[in-house]
């Protein structure tokens, strides 16, 4: 774990900054996997698996939340903090709460569809169409290349409750942790100003091609059969095209 | 023990008509069964099949058999299901109707279903928003875009949070394999679909008014909440203008404003209705300014007004300007407070003290606590007494009962024609305040020469001798 600050009297330097700021990417990044994780929940991809990547991807949000919350609350009670590095504090401060919120939220509901969808009956588990596990997402969130995939097939009844229970208190922890927050740190969030633009450049273009064909797809499937039928008679006039100007090119090639 | 989002639920967010939610729920876990439910078949796309998907045809049979009613039921209750967002259409997703045919349907994941105690967040939908836009420019639709814009200038100082989230939560999904990435988005936009519907949709998410208490919490005094109720709805169903006439007639349906001239504030003489409402409580009467006219009327009679005039001083202060604050509080203390004062009011001694050391460092509520004593007294002392007055009685026979207009079609074209506006609200406020230094300055003399006058009866009755002395 990267050094904690505990003293309030430290200078801030942009090192400081760049910490702060690192541990707020990486809360934003779990936070973004425990919500996909958590979208699996009481379906049909739901296992013992499914709920231990859930519990150690929740672990780890913990840690760092715990890391970002005294770091940016010692730095921010520093009145000797200059104007522009508070700034940059505040922001990190309102994206740190943000999450916070956003995982609290996510827990909520997990423990609730968790109580409604037990593990011991699969068959009440919805069929979502789902296929795959979540374990590429619970590897990124705990930054490992590859998860491990010992676990064991069956669970006792007391585990489950034992968990339910550790997941209370973990929601109770996380509520206690904003309210602190909010007590300790006066951050005006009407003076905060983002530094990005309204519209952000897309990420990637091809893939975003193949996705769109797959959900175009899916809007028509009624008229599949005769799109198919027409990207392939378009196909074959192309290849046709093709093979004829190579043959012309050819010939003009042969007789001049 | 059922954990509540305590940070978001602001106590203000039971919606009851949401409880068949719960009830919804069930019946999807037994639709969703592989073995006892509705039948599903793989959905074939260009590159890969995603199981699950079920028929429109199929879930409406299934239900008409399941609950043994007839076609037409089960469809209004299947489309029930769909406009509620428990289950997606995957072609033609933007309209959440169920079609009897071989279209095809998918249940949602639990995540996404509705609850009841969660309201749905702004936050998720900027994330949300924001995922599509970095997937591809230009791909949101018109409200979207403005939902955007609107959140982009309400949540300002989180979107770079909201940009980042939307990010990372594209790159998680990125690591997913394609056919989950693609139910994963279909899932996410049949949510908002249902949450955040194009306009001129109507949703199945409109619940009505947010309630301040929870309906299904246990209430201890809901008795004799409905008792209140319904005493309060039979007292002032008559004097309602929505569930009985208006007379002579409703304004604003036949454009005729007697009824407004005859119930203005200072009017000489008010109708029977009004006059009505002045007895079914003392707050009824004192906020009515012609009720207040004629209970200082009797109190004068009675030589207690400086009881009204001490109320009336104190609500002056309480919701008056800051400036005059401390003159008005430094009046009312040598006018009805001080020892000697002219019109001294009777008070119990402990209040007197704490409104006295208050006092010393004036604020609104200063009075509060001998304005309450005050008030108890009028309602439980002189609010009876004037019920049964002389004055109130002969209010009550000179009250008017207007006669019920009857127009025609063509009277009442005519009177739209004839509308003119009313009288200005800065015209009644000058007037409002002549009235008041006018009552001011009449009140103070007739109570100095009614003290007088009892004293000099005194001096009279127990010093004559003295009097005829100096005289």
């Amino acid at each position: 774990m990267p050094l904690v600050n505990n003293k309030v009297g430290d200078d801030c330097t942009d090192e400081a900054l760049a910490d702060g700021k690192a541990l707020v990417d990486s809360l934003i990044k779990v936070v973004a996997c425990y919500r996909h994780l958590a979208s699996c929940v009481g379906g049909c991809t739901d296992s013992l698996q499914l709920r231990e990547e859930l519990r150690q991807t929740r672990e780890k949000a913990q840690m760092l939340s715990v890391a970002i919350c005294s770091h940016l609350t010692s730095h921010l009670r520093n009145k000797r903090l200059p104007e522009g590095q508070r700034k940059e504090m505040e922001l990190l401060w309102v994206a740190f709460s943000s999450s916070l919120e956003l995982l609290h939220g996510d827990m909520c509901k997990v423990f609730n569809v968790a109580e409604i969808f037990s593990l011991a009956n699969t068959d009440s588990l919805v069929q979502t169409g789902l296929q795959g596990g979540g374990s590429e997402v619970a590897a990124r969130a705990l930054s490992l290349p590859d998860l491990n995939r010992a676990q064991s097939p069956t669970l006792p009844a007391g585990l489950e409750s034992q968990e339910r229970s550790t997941m209370e208190q973990e929601i109770g922890q996380i509520e206690h942790m904003i309210d602190d927050m909010e007590m300790k740190v006066n951050v005006m969030r009407w003076m905060v100003e983002p530094h990005g633009p309204q519209y952000t450049d897309p990420l990637s273009s091809t893939d975003s091609a193949s996705l769109a064909l797959l959900s175009v797809d899916e809007e028509q499937p009624g008229r599949q059969p005769l799109c198919q039928r027409s990207q392939i008679f378009v196909l074959l006039l192309m290849f046709a095209v093709v093979l004829v100007a190579a043959t012309l090119s050819v010939c003009v090639v042969f007789f001049s | 023990m059922t954990i509540r989002n305590t940070l978001r639920d602001h106590g203000q967010r039971y919606r009851p008509r949401m409880a068949c939610l719960k009830k919804v729920e069930k019946l999807l876990l037994e639709m969703q069964d592989p073995k006892t439910g509705v039948k599903s078949q793989p959905q074939r796309l260009v590159i890969t099949t995603i199981p699950h998907a079920i028929t429109g045809e199929d879930i409406i049979a299934w239900l008409a058999d399941r609950f043994q009613v007839d076609t037409q039921e089960a469809r209004n209750f299947v489309s029930m299901l769909v406009a509620l967002g428990y289950i997606y259409p995957l072609q033609d997703h933007r309209r959440l109707v169920i079609k009897p045919d071989a279209s095809l349907y998918r249940f949602q994941t639990p995540y996404f279903w509705p609850t009841q105690q969660w309201p749905v967040e702004d936050t998720d939908y900027a994330i949300y928003l924001a995922k599509r836009n970095i997937r591809k420019r230009g791909i949101l639709e018109l409200h979207e875009q403005e939902h955007y814009n609107r959140l982009h200038k309400w949540m300002n100082h989180k979107w770079d949070f909201v940009v980042m989230q939307a990010k990372e939560q594209y790159r998680a999904a990125k690591e997913r394999k394609k056919p989950d990435r693609v139910v994963f988005e279909c899932q996410e936009r049949a949510y908002w679909v249902v949450h955040r519907p194009p306009p001129g949709t109507v949703s199945a998410m409109d619940y009505g008014l947010d309630r301040l208490t929870d309906p299904n919490a246990d209430e201890v005094t809901g008795e004799s909440l409905c008792d209140l109720l319904v005493k309060y709805c039979s007292t002032y169903k008559s004097h309602d203008p929505f569930l009985s006439n208006c007379l002579p007639s409703n304004p604003w349906l036949t454009d005729d404003a007697t009824y407004w001239s005859l119930n203005m504030p200072s009017v000489e003489i008010p109708t029977k209705m009004r006059v009505e409402r002045w007895t079914f409580s003392f707050a009824e009467l004192l906020s009515d300014p012609r009720g207040r006219d004629d209970f200082r009327l009797f109190l004068k009679k009675e030589f207690s007004g400086e009881n009204l005039a001490f109320w009336e001083g104190c609500e002056d202060l309480k919701w008056g300007e800051a400036a005059t604050m401390r003159e008005k509080a430094e009046h009312i203390y040598k006018t009805f407070l001080a020892r000697g004062a002219p019109r001294w009011i009777n008070i119990d001694g402990k209040t007197m003290e704490v409104t006295v050391k208050g006092l010393k460092h004036p604020h609104r509520y200063v009075l509060d606590p001998a304005q309450t004593h005050i008030y108890m007294l009028m309602k439980k002392d002189s609010y009876g007494r004037y019920q049964k007055s002389p004055v109130f009685k002969d209010t009550v026979k000179k009250a008017i009962c207007p006669e019920e207009h009857r127009y025609s079609d063509a009277q009442l074209q005519q009177n739209a024609k004839k509308r003119r506006p009313s009288l200005s609200p800065i015209i009644l406020r000058q007037m409002e305040q002549e009235q008041r230094a006018k009552m001011a300055a009449n009140v103070d003399i007739t109570q100095v020469m009614s003290k007088l006058s009892k004293q000099g009866k005194e001096a009279h009755v127990f010093s004559s001798g003295r009097d005829q002395k100096q005289s």
